[in-house]
């Protein structure tokens, strides 16, 4: 019998790419693989619960638990920036954390690598393991962010949510962002010199697999580049959604024949329940019904509105495809998801990648972008009845989703790793 | 909500269910005779209700009346998801998963009043007071001094989950080593069955709500054979409320089939009479229903966060 082949999967530890990634393992594990999972410290359970072996890095210099009031604290006013003054306050301190993990997990990942031996490594992160450059296996690199992470003179910087042509606004981002992340920078490329990898130009934190690198956009959305991306390496997905759990929406106390609208901005950007509130207020006045994703504040909401349902996890893909609405925070996953079940964005950003997604809504008329944080009830009001009513989009996004769906981006990706696991003699069980 | 049709009965339905479990347990398959007489000294209650809750099957396809009089069974109840109560469309079945609903989406507070109710349902005072029996029926209200009543919102709330399985992981296997234990052999001959069909099925073909049906009576007849009755009734007060919560999350078809074949194991165990296999068992297969994910994830969010109560 021939031995399947190990794909080891390894997300960065946000539900974003992780859920990203156990699309891809289904469609895996469906064409005969056996995609495993590994996971960052404290990132377990999440694929488990889709039937996937998980294996947990240990974390030698962790010394036991954070506490994330602190951590909210300190950030909640970072999110309330524009993506330029956010270079220093989240952004910065984040590619340290990031370049932190990358150091700490090292040695863990390789011997979990040499204990596996998987035929292929499957990254969906942002920054580069010697760990894995140095398996001695194919690597795949999935881009689960915005296509901003793969830089182009003709696409804006990433995490800038700039749009447009280049302009003095691009530069100015471009020369900030390298300033503020060259320490980290610095630092990554020192350790990668020890584990004898050569480090990205700054400043990046990783470089395309010379094998396949993935990336998610789908063509509504897709930049142009003045330097086209190789098509040997470079396959757009057009999507990557998971099968999930069927969802029945729950019985309303009122608006139940409504429009189902979701609102959700992920684990992180539930923190903010004061903001979340104030746009309940804006849903109690709406004839539609509202799912919110309130995660782990769920029990600080009160005095529901009837047409709101407030709950701490939705199996996501399955409340989308009935949705009429998505209220996001311009999460690439989130993003390409709506975009699959051709439902319009009302993209309200806080960090990182959000930022170009929901410039990028605007300018491909795929949604709208909406300040966080400074919006009036009129406006947020009318955002909703803008994107609910809009014809035109509407069919757009329909002849979107169809094309999404036809380009079965999850089985996709799966061949095409498949195809690049099979170039190596197969490994005896 | 103003309409107040006939009222009724989830007794009844609650009976209609009773009749099927006797079908299961007795191996009866479609097309045998339902005898009232015999339902009725099995449910220990008269003929009139015994035939009322056969009505009730019948409406939903599940017996048939029959020429000669009496009724026959028509679908296998080994494979029949258990009946839903809210779907009777009964007032006061509407008023009591409405107030759940309203109390577990926040809509309304912990203490309540009988008047304030009529106002928000626009229903009877019999209505809502038939309601909130119902609630206190499965633990979920009670009466407090003076007017008011109070809605155990701690049931329900978020942690409520993470709370049942820290009660069921101290509880269950305690009542499965229990000294008076008594094996209910023919109701473990069903569900086994019941559970079989499941393991037959794969991922995309399972079928749910014949699952919840099974995981109730199976963690039901733990509770109810476990030779202690101050034991039985908590846990059979707290199942029917586990089986109440509106907010019971979302479980991984995965997880289901994981699920449904650990209750086989444990089945097995009980069977042979090795209940303290029996209780391990249970206590993995509690401690594997528990959802692992976490709570907060980002992009240089500190791993492994402490869980601080705000």
């Amino acid at each position: 019998m021939v031995p399947s082949k190990t794909i080891a999967l390894f997300p960065e530890a946000s539900y974003g790419a992780a859920l990203n990634c156990v699309g891809i393992a289904q469609e895996l594990r469906r064409l005969g693989a056996r995609p495993v999972f590994i996971c960052h410290p404290g990132f377990s359970g999440v694929f488990a619960e889709y039937g996937f072996p998980e294996y947990q890095l240990a974390d030698a210099a962790s010394e036991g638990p954070t506490d994330w009031n602190d951590f909210i604290e300190r950030h909640k006013d970072a999110f309330r920036q524009t993506p330029l003054e956010q270079l220093e306050t989240y952004v910065g301190p984040t590619w340290d954390a990031i370049v932190d993990t990358a150091i700490q997990v090292e040695e863990p990942l390789r011997q979990l690598l040499a204990r596996l031996k998987p035929d292929a490594i499957v990254l969906d992160n942002v920054v580069m393991f010697p760990a894995i450059a140095n398996a001695g296996v194919p690597w795949i690199r999935v881009v689960s962010c915005a296509e901003t992470e793969v830089p182009d003179p003709l696409v804006p910087p990433y995490l800038s949510g700039c749009g447009g042509k280049p302009s003095k606004e691009w530069q100015v981002f471009s020369t900030h962002y390298e300033k503020v992340v060259a320490p980290a920078h610095r630092r990554f490329s020192s350790f990668l010199n020890e584990c004898d990898v050569k480090a990205p130009a700054s400043p990046g934190f990783l470089d395309p697999s010379p094998w396949l690198n993935l990336l998610l956009a789908p063509e509504i959305i897709r930049h142009e580049r003045e330097v086209p991306l190789d098509p040997e390496t470079f396959v757009f997905l057009d999507g990557c959604v998971r099968r999930e759990t069927p969802y029945v929406p729950p019985r309303f106390a009122s608006h139940n024949d409504a429009p189902l609208v979701l609102t959700s901005f992920g684990s992180l950007g539930a923190m903010d329940v004061s903001m979340v509130k104030r746009m309940i207020e804006v849903f109690a006045t709406l004839p539609c019904r509202f799912l919110v994703n309130a995660g782990h504040w769920r029990d600080e909401y009160q005095d529901v509105p009837d047409n709101v349902f407030i709950d701490s996890w939705f199996p996501q893909p399955s409340v989308v495809e009935q949705a009429s609405l998505f209220i996001h925070h311009g999460g690439n996953n989130s993003f390409c998801e709506a975009l699959y079940y051709g439902v319009p964005s009302l993209v309200m950003p806080y960090c990182w990648d959000g930022h170009d997604n929901a410039r990028r809504a605007e300018e491909c008329g795929v949604g709208l972008r909406l300040n966080r944080y400074e919006w009036s009830k009129g406006g947020l009001s009318g955002a909703i009845r803008t994107l609910l009513e809009n014809a035109d989009m509407k069919a757009r996004l329909k002849a979107n989703s169809e094309k999404m769906k036809a380009a079965a981006g999850a089985t996709r990706a799966a061949e095409e790793i498949l195809s690049i696991a099979a170039t190596l003699p197969m490994r005896s069980l | 909500m103003n309409a107040e049709p006939k009222r009724t009965n989830f007794r009844h339905v609650e009976l209609a269910q009773k009749i099927l479990d006797i079908a299961s347990e007795r191996g009866m398959s479609p097309g045998e005779r339902l005898a009232e007489q015999a339902l009725a000294s099995l449910c220990s209650v008269s003929r009139t209700p015994i035939r009322k809750a056969l009505q009730i099957l019948a409406e939903r396809g599940l017996v048939t009346a029959e020429a000669e009089g009496g009724f026959a069974l028509v679908a296998d109840p080994s494979v029949t998801a258990r009946l839903d109560h809210a779907s009777e469309g009964t007032t006061e079945t509407e008023i009591y998963a409405a107030i759940l609903r309203d109390l577990a989406a926040g809509r309304i507070s912990g203490m309540q009043t009988i008047a304030a109710l009529q106002r928000r349902y626009s229903v009877s005072r019999q209505t809502v007071l038939n309601a909130l029996l119902k609630l206190c029926d499965e633990n979920l209200a009670e009466r407090a001094p003076g007017q008011q009543w109070i809605l155990k919102q701690f049931a329900i709330s978020a942690d409520a989950v993470s709370k049942s399985y820290e009660f069921r992981l101290v509880t269950e296997p305690l009542a499965l080593t229990l000294p008076e234990f008594k094996r209910d052999m023919p109701a473990l001959t069903s569900l086994r069955q019941s559970m079989l069909v499941l393991k037959s099925m794969n991922e995309a073909a399972f079928d749910r709500r014949l699952f919840e049906r099974t995981d109730f009576d199976f963690h039901m007849l733990v509770a109810r054979s476990c030779g202690n009755p101050f034991m039985a009734e908590a846990l059979v007060n707290h199942h029917r409320r586990r089986r109440n919560n509106p907010v019971s999350g979302h479980v991984n078809v995965f997880r289901l089939v994981q699920s449904n074949l650990e209750h086989i194991q444990i089945l097995e165990q009980m069977e042979r009479g090795q209940m303290e296999l029996a209780a391990d068992l249970m206590r993995v297969h509690i401690q594997l229903s528990q959802s692992q994910r976490p709570r907060l994830a980002g992009r240089g969010v500190p791993p492994a966060f402490k869980l601080v109560s705000r």
